[in-house]
């Protein structure tokens, strides 16, 4: 074989993989997911959320609103950092901030909904899960560890968290029904999965047209590739229609919308219904199968536009158009790169290697998914086929959990942005608990899919996590009185501060 | 007189978005200002901003964490100059 046919043989492979990726299961969940990031950062006040992470909120509220709150604030990563200074500085302190920095990237919508349709429900469920329980742990810990200056904090000053907003009703229903939207296209059910009608269209040539498609793009089913198909080619042609169009309609939607907009709009809509849709091309004619999604995917976008008209500002619409531009326009050309890119070295890494490091749930094996994720960049998204790359290989679901946890987490680049913010000392200190707790993350999730009990990894988990918070409570009472028995000359004072505590 | 314009957050669109939209509304005014554009959190802190970007006009904050119009921001500025 000359250089020639390696070299194209890797282009192959690479344009494989991307066509997979934008096949149809992924082009229903990703894009609702872009219209719901847009939407949270558009049409629900951060107020709503920050008010729950203020110096004043109590332990039980602060930390899990900062661990939830990440759902709403932290859809942009440029957003992450502020908050996460403003909650250690003038907020509830270094545990919660520390507990908003480590869950966000987990509950990212866009992470969320493509890890599950590429990877699976169960590591993304996972991940969601063990996320919420570690990133609270860890922040406790923090707050415990560097107890002293944060008591000593600076404590003066206006409270930039007192401002309160509530989610206008309108937003909570356009956002249920972008989440609506994204489950029927995505949730493998009867309902949605069951054809209800068909339809065959006397168009000749789409079965050679399929041939030629398999030819130019081969691929290997074993390997867990996926070849084009007339859909895909279809959903491709959409898709660059979507982006001339939009560059012309959203580019400047917040100045105004224009024409373009609803054609972009329109073309994202019959993207979405041809996605859904099942083409089975045959000599002479192509038949059309409508499944329940169809319909459902249908509905919920029709249910989005009206709401869209009638319930919200011209404005609004435009911030919200446009947040979801921004995210399209950061994220997906990197992620057609980074897929690319992904397809071409696929063909490069031998299955045994990757097998015999990390093939079972060894804590070797996630020790090197969690270095891996420390010391790979990927930009947002990109981890998702990355890990995917691993799965097919051979990689055992547990230590690709343990770098699924720790690749957005930490990276050099984030390590030496948190360490501005909370100091060097702290900073490192965060990333060791981090590297811990994601591969012991790993390590229970690998356990429960090897087939251990889940309720035995829950009780062990939770009884764990509740060892960990009453022994921060009794340690955190007792510096606080002697914190403050010095200065207070009354006990009953000194008490109360405690019992706040 | 001059306006001083604070652009709080750098590198992110909305921050870019919002100093454009500043100079345009300065410019329909009419009036003088100095820009300045800042990514550092101390600054963040100061001025009690959560989330970028934020707009600083004559030492105090008048947005945060959004983008106002053009149509809004001459308003703000013009608050500002009445007040002066």
């Amino acid at each position: 074989m000359n250089l020639l046919d390696v070299i194209l043989d890797l282009l192959q492979s690479g344009l494989g993989n991307l066509a997979s990726y934008l096949a149809a299961h992924v082009l229903l969940c990703l894009v609702p997911a872009f219209f719901i990031a847009g939407a949270l950062t558009a049409l629900v006040p951060k107020e709503a959320v920050t008010r729950y992470l203020g110096r004043k909120a109590p332990k039980f509220i602060s930390y899990p609103a900062s661990a939830i709150g990440g759902f709403v604030l932290a859809v942009c990563s440029c957003t992450i950092m502020p908050l996460f200074a403003g909650i250690y500085k003038k907020g509830a302190g270094l545990g919660p901030a520390i507990t908003f920095l480590f869950v966000g990237p987990a509950i990212n919508i866009l992470a969320l909904a493509y890890t599950g349709v590429a990877i699976g429900m169960d590591i993304a469920v996972a991940r969601v899960v063990l996320s919420i329980a570690f990133g609270i742990g860890i922040g406790l810990i923090m707050a415990l560890l560097f107890r002293r200056d944060d008591a000593a904090r600076d404590a003066a000053g206006p409270d930039a968290f007192a401002a309160s907003a509530r989610v206008p009703r309108a937003s909570w229903l356009l956002l249920g029904l972008l989440v609506a939207l994204l489950v029927a296209g995505t949730l493998q059910i009867g309902l949605f999965t069951n054809t209800y009608a068909q339809v065959t269209l006397p168009v000749g040539g789409t079965d050679a047209l399929q041939a030629t498609l398999a030819l130019l793009v081969p691929f290997d089913a074993a390997r867990g590739e996926e070849g084009v198909t007339v859909q895909g080619l279809l959903l491709i042609v959409l898709l660059i229609a979507i982006g001339g169009a939009a560059w012309r309609g959203l580019n400047h939607v917040d100045e105004g919308l224009n024409r373009w907009t609803t054609v972009t709009l329109v073309l994202v809509g019959a993207t979405l219904l041809v996605a859904a849709l099942r083409l089975t091309p045959a000599a002479g004619s192509l038949t059309l199968a409508f499944p329940g999604k169809f319909f459902a995917v249908g509905l919920a976008m029709a249910g989005a536009w009206l709401l869209a008209r009638r319930s919200f500002e011209p404005e609004e619409v435009q911030e919200w158009l446009w947040e979801t531009w921004r995210f399209v326009k950061q994220i997906f050309p990197l992620l057609i790169v980074g897929v690319f890119a992904v397809g071409v070295i696929r063909p490069l890494i031998r299955p045994e290697w990757i097998q015999a490091v990390a093939g079972s749930n060894t804590v070797l094996g996630n020790i090197v998914g969690v270095l891996f994720g420390v010391f790979m960049y990927f930009p947002t998204l990109v981890e998702v086929p990355i890990a995917r790359l691993f799965l097919d290989l051979g990689m055992h679901r547990g230590p690709l959990l343990a770098y699924l946890m720790a690749d957005p987490e930490l990276s050099l680049q984030s390590i030496l942005i948190i360490a501005s913010v909370i100091g060097r000392r702290k900073a490192w200190v965060y990333v060791g608990w981090v590297a811990l707790f994601s591969t012991l993350a790993g390590l229970l999730y690998g356990a429960w899919v090897d087939g251990v009990n889940a309720w035995l990894i829950g009780a062990g988990l939770l009884a764990g996590l509740a060892l960990l918070v009453l022994a921060l409570n009794w340690l955190a009472a007792r510096t606080a009185r002697a914190f403050v028995a010095p200065k207070v000359a009354a006990p009953e004072t000194g008490s109360a501060e405690t019992n706040e505590l | 007189m001059t306006l001083n314009i604070k652009i709080l957050g750098s590198g992110c669109a909305n921050c870019a978005r919002l100093e454009k939209n500043a100079k345009a509304a300065v410019e329909q005014l009419g009036v003088e200002a100095t820009f300045v554009k800042t990514g550092d959190f101390e600054e963040y802190a100061r001025y009690n901003i959560l989330a970028t970007p934020g707009l600083v006009v004559n030492d105090k904050l008048v947005a945060a964490g959004r983008v106002p119009a053009v149509s809004q921001i001459v308003t703000l500025l013009a608050n500002e100059l009445a007040a002066e």
